[in-house]
């Protein structure tokens, strides 16, 4: 051991004897926890993991090699799986969520970008629309829902009124019922929930950015645009992908929104796996939940590959240094 | 206190909640929280029961029917259901799955209507109180039909010649010929279209359509599935057809902006009689009751469609079958079945007494009892006999797509052939 290392009171071998300290000794270590104190701190923790998301995952994986019809249990081995192959809406279902996935995020991010770049600069009003803005998250979807549905609305909506006020009348249509714009209209009040928090989280690491590198580039004369380009967006490229990797699995797994607006129609336009797996397990005039659970394991390997997938893909190998 | 006075406390507290304990609560789940007159029907039915059986105490919810079906499919496999919930025939599956328990032996047969009965019978058991049973209608505004020109006959059915002039008529006028929306229901928009080829096919034919085996590629289909793509293509239905809400639909009808005609099973009243306030009908509103237009070439002008909704079953897993069971008998007798007529002003699988029938809406009444006269029923809509993959089909195209324009005929039945034409 150095004196300098004596001198500052640090014991680089220190971790070593205590890796070669008997297992008793840890124990009986009065600054660690002993064993039924752990137990007591982690059996809760482990019995609600267990109990309330490993236990109904691996069972629903089990499940899904049944056919359930009442009270009876058919072993079915990879018929579901199989028939999952060959249906039809189920590949519709995963068409839309996968537009959802890919598609929406982005508009939440630019979206969430765009304001706190507002509020950054500055904008009147700066304080009272951080808050606006920000007050969709805390809205449930029920309420965000009714209120889309209402502004979408044929006779009286909001959008439609605009479009008859400015002479585009014809453009009028009911937005939810036509299956050329009932996903659009639905990811676009999905995008109008969620961007007060993108924007929030984007605020804050715009916040955190060095501001000597930002002050350099003003005085290089560097105009908005460019800052925007190539310095704000490229030192924010960490937050804006985990931001698009969070929206990707919130809606890979969207239903509450599309439930209510839509139900999923018209024509499957606008079907969800999730509403499909609910429709499966409770609108099928059947208690089977073998085929419900088949789609539920499929589409969670889905969303797991496809996480780890665009955390490759995005993983940065030239870590920005700043 | 001596410990004698401490004893005789304790005995009487014990006996106090020993007489507690006799009472037995029963659960029940009623759907209706939104209409009025039929939750009225059951919580009196529920409280005159309490009275007359102090041994039963019954917690009584009411829930929206779909919220019903979810949360019954879970309890009734944790055996969580309630004693008494709501249930249409159209869910065949708790049946089938064993959760219903037979009623022979807890209610009286003979106070449900004959008709009624097949609709919850399985392997000669009946499993269900028929509450509610219905016929789908054609409701209309007198005065706007007789502003658009169009003289409804004696015998209150148009032709389909004459029907397509009052959709046309109605659309020129800028008033909407028929108000319907399938924003929360997965049946309305195909109610003109299953009554038009029900009087087409007539009710041998219709029914083995609805059994999938017979296509919709038949010619006789086609050409009324090409009537109604007239009608559709004509301006018939609110453009916020695809998101308009029945109670919405019920509004649009007789409030704003007013409809030439409503199709809409007989419940209809549920919600038309409420208080104007609360949605319903104004007092003074022209309403009359036409028959759906008799087809050209129909085999059948005078059928209609009759079917059993509303109902409630016993939990076959209850522990509380004898109150749960009293209280099912109490319902399902004339003097109940008379009330309801009443109350609600809708028709039900109960049997009633016309005499004794006293009503603010007997004019009503008698032209429903008119519309009814010399019809043939066949029992049932498209979602009884339709089920899983059909049934989920039949939502989107034949309810949604088609009568919103936005599929053809061919492609509509492509579709309701490869769900349900049986190979």
């Amino acid at each position: 051991m150095s004196d300098m290392a004596k001198h500052a009171g640090t014991d680089v071998e220190a971790p070593a004897r205590a890796s070669r300290a008997p297992r008793t000794r840890r124990f009986s270590d009065p600054r660690r926890a002993s064993f039924p104190v752990l137990l007591v701190f982690l059996v809760p923790a482990l019995a609600i993991y267990f109990g309330l998301t490993a236990y109904p995952a691996f069972r629903t994986i089990y499940d899904s090699f049944f056919t359930i019809e009442g009270m009876e249990r058919i072993p079915v081995g990879f018929a579901n799986y199989v028939a999952l192959w060959q249906d039809e809406t189920f590949w519709v279902a995963v068409r839309n969520t996968f537009i959802w996935a890919f598609v929406a995020p982005i508009l939440d991010v630019a979206t969430g970008l765009l304001l706190a770049l507002a509020l950054y600069a500055g904008v009147p009003f700066a304080r009272f629309l951080r808050i606006a803005w920000f007050t969709p998250v805390l809205l449930s979807y029920v309420v965000v829902a009714i209120l889309w549905m209402w502004i979408y609305n044929y006779d009286w909506g909001v959008v439609n009124e605009l479009l008859r006020a400015m002479g585009l009348g014809d453009l009028a249509r009911s937005w939810l019922g036509d299956p050329n714009t009932a996903l659009a209209a639905v990811i676009v009040t999905h995008a109008w929930k969620w961007a007060g928090f993108n924007m929030v989280v984007c605020l804050a690491a715009i916040h955190s950015l060095p501001r000597e590198v930002l002050e350099a580039s003003e005085l290089d004369n560097c105009g908005w645009g460019a800052k925007l380009r190539y310095m704000i967006v490229p030192m924010l490229k960490p937050t804006l992908l985990n931001l698009y990797v969070l929206a990707f699995i919130g809606k890979m797994k969207v239903f509450d929104l599309v439930w209510i607006m839509t139900g999923g129609g018209p024509l499957w336009a606008t079907e969800t796996v999730s509403t499909y797996v609910y429709k499966r397990a409770f609108n099928w005039n059947t208690f089977d939940l073998g085929y419900p659970s088949a789609i539920a394991a499929v589409w969670f390997g889905v969303v797991c590959a496809a996480v780890i997938l665009l955390n490759k893909i995005f993983k940065s190998k030239d870590r920005l240094e700043y | 206190m001596s410990v004698k006075a401490c004893l005789k406390a304790a005995v009487f507290l014990a006996a106090m909640a020993g007489s507690a304990h006799a009472q037995t609560q029963i659960t029940m789940w009623s759907n209706w929280p939104d209409e009025p007159a039929k939750k009225d029907w059951v919580t009196a039915r529920v409280q005159e029961f309490e009275a007359a059986n102090k041994q039963c105490s019954v917690k009584l919810n009411f829930i929206p029917k779909a919220d019903i079906y979810t949360q019954a499919k879970s309890a009734v496999r944790t055996g969580q259901a309630p004693d008494i919930f709501y249930m249409e025939p159209d869910q065949p599956e708790f049946l089938a799955g064993g959760f219903l328990e037979p009623l022979d032996s807890y209610i009286d047969l003979a106070g449900l209507e004959d008709w009624a009965k097949p609709a919850w019978t399985s392997k000669g058991k009946v499993y269900g109180v028929p509450v509610e049973a219905y016929t789908v209608e054609l409701y209309y505004n007198k005065d706007q039909v007789k502003k658009v020109g169009i003289d409804v006959p004696a015998s209150a059915q148009l032709t389909q010649a004459q029907f397509t002039d009052l959709v046309k008529k109605g659309v020129a006028a800028g008033i909407t010929p028929i108000s319907q929306g399938v924003g929360d229901r997965p049946f309305p928009g195909a109610l003109l279209t299953y009554e038009a080829l029900l009087r087409r096919l007539g009710t041998d034919d219709y029914g083995k359509l609805l059994a999938g085996e017979l296509s919709y590629k038949d010619p006789r289909v086609a050409e009324v599935m090409g009537w109604v793509k007239e009608l559709v293509d004509a301006g018939a239905y609110p453009k916020s057809f695809a998101t308009l809400k029945l109670g919405e639909s019920h509004y649009y009808f007789y409030q704003k902006p007013g409809a030439l005609t409503f199709p809409d099973p007989s419940w209809f009243t549920g919600r038309a009689f409420a208080a104007p306030e609360s949605g319903g009908m104004p007092k003074d509103f022209p309403l009359g009751i036409m028959q759906f237009p008799a087809m050209d070439k129909g085999d059948c002008p005078n059928c209609k469609t009759l079917a059993v909704a509303g109902s409630f079953v016993l939990y076959s897993k209850s522990k509380n079958k004898d109150c749960a069971g009293a209280l099912l008998k109490s319902m399902a007798n004339v003097e109940n079945g008379t009330k309801w007529m009443e109350q609600v002003s809708l028709q039900t699988g109960l049997k009633s007494d016309p005499a004794k029938i006293k009503s603010p809406h007997e004019a009503y009444f008698k032209e429903l009892t008119a519309r009814n006269a010399d019809v043939k029923y066949f029992f049932g809509t498209p979602l009884f006999h339709y089920r899983a993959k059909c049934a989920e089909t039949f939502t989107q195209v034949m309810n949604n797509a088609f009568p919103a324009g936005l599929i053809s005929v061919a492609d509509a039945a492509d579709k309701m052939d490869a769900a349900c034409l049986k190979k």
